[in-house]
């Protein structure tokens, strides 16, 4: 058993060596690219770097593909949402349909559905419209997947009970299945939310004309190192932040 | 007694209902290729499948669809060596786990396809980067299922082989390792789709002469016979990939209860 | 077969105990905890020791010391001559409450185990290993795993286990209190035929006071946290104990005098429990 005291200095240890890492790290890159002549065509200067990307927060020159992005993802997303969370419900009132279905849709998501992206370009060009069916598409199993499983497994007992206490359709759906089967949606609508933010990128970094994604292709293409890099940080932040945000709402949702 | 019409018995199973499911969403895509979709952008499945052959015929195809299976294998394996001795290394000594846990965990959580350039200049348009963006995806399932897997392993199983004289190489052996297996498969399951996922993102991305250069090359002629009959092909090994790794996993992935 | 405990000589004492005190956490800390408190007993050689108390006395506390898994705060413990400092597997071996079985490996292949760890040559091993399983009836279930017996099949084959390191002493940390009642009562009286014929030094943690009363020798009643030892009770009746000796009225006047002792000390424990904060 660990003396209580020890327990405490060694959570401090083991931050301080995750600081040591983390700035030897920004050490080497510093040295690597300024005293051991790394090419800035392979390593950009991290001075360098950090100067674009303030430069392109204090511009806002991001803002125009920030926009391209978020836009395609709120169209991906609620599209998913909505027609999963349908499709769902209306699986899960079967048992018969669910274990038709469940597995069916568990066995397609199995796939890398990022597969058919050159299709959905086929179909829908270049623009925005290929990224938010892609985006849809992929959002939408995880949280039909999920909205099956909530509605779907809520314990018998309950609904037993409530029907032995008289309750309507209305009412066991209000105050038996609803708030059983949300916690289970919500984490189905982040898992969605995250898979749809992926995809978009990822589209948008394979075949597009717009959006972050593509932005940071287009300087990789120019060989503009620095900037390339800012937007990558720019991109991390972003994506961690929307990801942050929906794990607080994802809390909210699922208290009681 | 009314007689059940023998194919309404038959689709109370479930696996025929399936069949029936995927037969009716096949008929759908048939009816909308044939008479309401422009040819140019979908092609109905029964056109698909007879061009198959096509397909294959296309030069440059198979080599194409024997390397892309190439990098998956050579990506899935470095996965899992490489996965399997940082996992060790941080999982086995609580001091490391607990300094570097949180930068791995933190590292699993951006997304990799921003850096999916990135790898490309270092790396080069070659299966090399295919590869390697296919290893950074798929490492990371096995260093955290290892991690976990020793994690929570019962402490009353330490304590007996400590106090049975268990040296510190035979506890690893028996106690640690043992335990350690069924997580380790599942671990394999899911670097395969991380595996997947990788390589297959960088082919589509930039590709001189692996599939990604024929998706390319059909959606830009416009072909979606062809472009459909390749993507099936991929699924097919995507499927058969997965399938393999999850059959591995039920079978020596459980300790035999009952 | 009756041990003489009132003639303890240095020579058939194999356990010596002396003033054992252990506490968990630091002094003034939120977690601190004074287990045991200044506990002696010398444990004769060939007797069967039970520690009965209220729970958190300590009792489990002890054994761990007295097996070298722990290291107590003050006191020693001598056995075979030597000071106890960490586990002595030649010389002790543990019976745990459950699930100490490696459930990866057969009955057989755990058994194995132990002689691995404690350094037996392989030639002996199958040969341990099968009286083992033999003495506690396992004979047919040798390639079965933990997963597929039953609770009791399963301490049995943790029982074979310590049995075929052939120690001196077995420590039993409430062997059979994960399981049902009925199961015990066949188990006590099983383990009661097998240690008539066998010469170990048990010492055996229960909460039950009518397993402490058919197995045991002496009983050592603990009080309440930080425990120590308040009485030892003899009970003077040879091995193998019959089923009949439970319906007795030397059964039933020694049960009595251990409820008497146990449950003021019980009482004292829920009293403190429920005054504690929760954590």
């Amino acid at each position: 058993m660990t003396p209580p005291g020890n327990e405490r200095e060694g959570r401090l240890a083991s931050r301080a060596v995750q600081a040591t890492f983390l700035i030897a790290l920004i050490a080497l890159w510093y040295l690597a690219t300024t005293r051991w002549r790394v090419s800035p065509l392979l390593l950009p200067n991290p001075v360098v770097v950090a100067r674009d990307f303030w430069h392109i927060l204090k511009t806002g020159e991001f803002i125009g593909d920030l926009r391209v992005t978020l836009t395609e993802l709120a169209a991906a997303f609620a599209i998913a949402a909505s027609s999963g969370v349908v499709v769902g419900y209306v699986i899960s009132r079967s048992q018969y349909r669910m274990r038709v279905l469940e597995p069916l849709f568990a066995g397609i998501y199995s796939v890398p559905i990022i597969l058919f992206l050159p299709l959905y370009v086929l179909f829908f060009g270049l623009g925005p419209a290929s990224k938010i069916a892609l985006g849809a598409t992929i959002g939408f199993f995880p949280i039909a997947l999920n909205t099956i499983a909530g509605f779907g497994y809520v314990d018998k007992m309950l609904v037993v009970a409530a029907r032995s206490m008289g309750a309507s359709d209305v009412q066991l759906f209000r105050y038996v299945l609803l708030p059983a089967a949300l916690p289970i949606i919500v984490t189905g609508m982040r898992m969605g939310f995250t898979v749809a933010l992926l995809s978009i990128i990822g589209s948008e970094t394979i075949a597009s004309l717009a959006g972050l994604g593509h932005r940071i292709v287009h300087l990789a293409e120019g060989m503009e190192m620095a900037p390339m890099f800012a937007y990558i940080a720019f991109v991390v932040a972003i994506a961690a932040i929307l990801n942050a945000l929906v794990s607080v709402l994802e809390a909210r949702g699922k208290r009681p | 007694m009314t007689a059940v019409r023998p194919w309404r018995r038959a689709l109370r199973r479930p696996w025929v209902a399936r069949i029936a499911v995927i037969v009716l969403l096949l008929s759908v895509w048939e009816i909308a290729a044939r008479w309401w979709v422009d040819p140019i952008f979908l092609s109905p499945p029964s056109r698909v499948f007879a061009s198959l052959p096509a397909v294959f015929d296309t030069r440059g195809v198979p080599a194409a669809l024997r390397i892309t299976f190439w990098e998956l294998a050579v990506a899935f394996a470095l996965s899992v060596v490489i996965g399997l001795a940082i996992g060790l290394a941080v999982g086995l000594k609580p001091f490391a786990r607990r300094s570097f846990m949180p930068i791995i965990l933190l590292l699993y959580g951006t997304p990799q396809v921003t850096i999916l350039p990135l790898f490309i200049l270092y790396f080069g348009i070659g299966p090399a980067s295919k590869i390697a963006f296919g290893v950074s995806h798929g490492f990371f399932p096995i260093v955290m299922t290892i991690v976990a897997g020793v994690q929570n392993i019962k402490p009353i199983l330490l304590t007996s082989a400590r106090a049975m004289g268990a040296s510190r190489w035979q506890t690893l052996r028996y106690v640690v390792f043992p335990h350690m297996i069924p997580s380790f498969f599942a671990g394999m399951r899911l670097a395969m789709t991380g595996v997947l996922l990788g390589v297959l993102l960088a082919e589509l991305y930039v590709s001189t002469a692996g599939i990604g250069y024929f998706t390319t090359l059909f959606t830009q002629n416009f072909d979606p016979t062809r472009l459909l009959g390749l993507i099936s092909v991929l699924a097919a090994m995507a499927i058969a990939l997965n399938e393999i790794v999850r059959r591995a996993e039920v079978h020596f992935g459980r300790w035999h209860t009952e | 077969m009756t041990i003489r405990v009132d003639r303890m000589t240095s020579s058939n004492v194999a356990i010596r105990i002396r003033g054992i005190s252990h506490q968990f956490g630091e002094e003034g800390d939120a977690r601190h905890v004074r287990a045991l408190r200044d506990t002696s007993l010398d444990v004769a050689r060939g007797e069967l020791l039970c520690l009965i108390g209220p729970s958190g006395c300590g009792k489990s506390t002890l054994l761990n010391v007295i097996g070298g898994l722990m290291t107590p705060t003050a006191g020693a413990v001598e056995v075979a001559g030597k000071r106890v400092a960490g586990p002595m597997p030649r010389d002790i071996a543990f019976v745990f409450q459950e699930n100490a079985l490696f459930p990866w490996n057969t009955v057989f292949e755990n058994v194995n185990l132990g002689m691995v760890f404690q350094g037996v040559p392989r030639a002996e091993r199958e040969a341990r290993a099968q009286r083992a399983l033999e003495a506690v009836g396992l004979k047919d279930f040798a390639q079965h795993y933990p997963g597929q017996l039953s609770g009791g099949m399963r301490q049995r084959a943790a029982l074979a286990r310590a049995l075929s390191l052939e120690t001196g002493i077995l420590l039993m940390d409430e062997p059979f209190g994960a399981l049902d009642e009925q199961t015990r009562m066949i188990l006590g009286e099983d383990l009661s035929v097998l240690l008539a014929r066998a010469d170990k030094t048990i010492v055996f943690v229960t909460h039950s006071l009518g397993e402490a009363t058919f197995l045991a020798d002496r009983v050592a009643v603990f009080s309440a946290r930080p425990g120590t030892i308040k009485k030892i009770i003899k009970v003077d009746e040879p091995h193998p104990r019959k089923p009949d000796f439970v319906t007795s009225a030397k059964f039933t006047a020694i049960r009595n005098e251990l409820y008497a002792l146990l449950h003021d000390e019980i009482r004292k424990t829920v009293a403190e429990t429920s005054a504690e904060p929760p954590p």
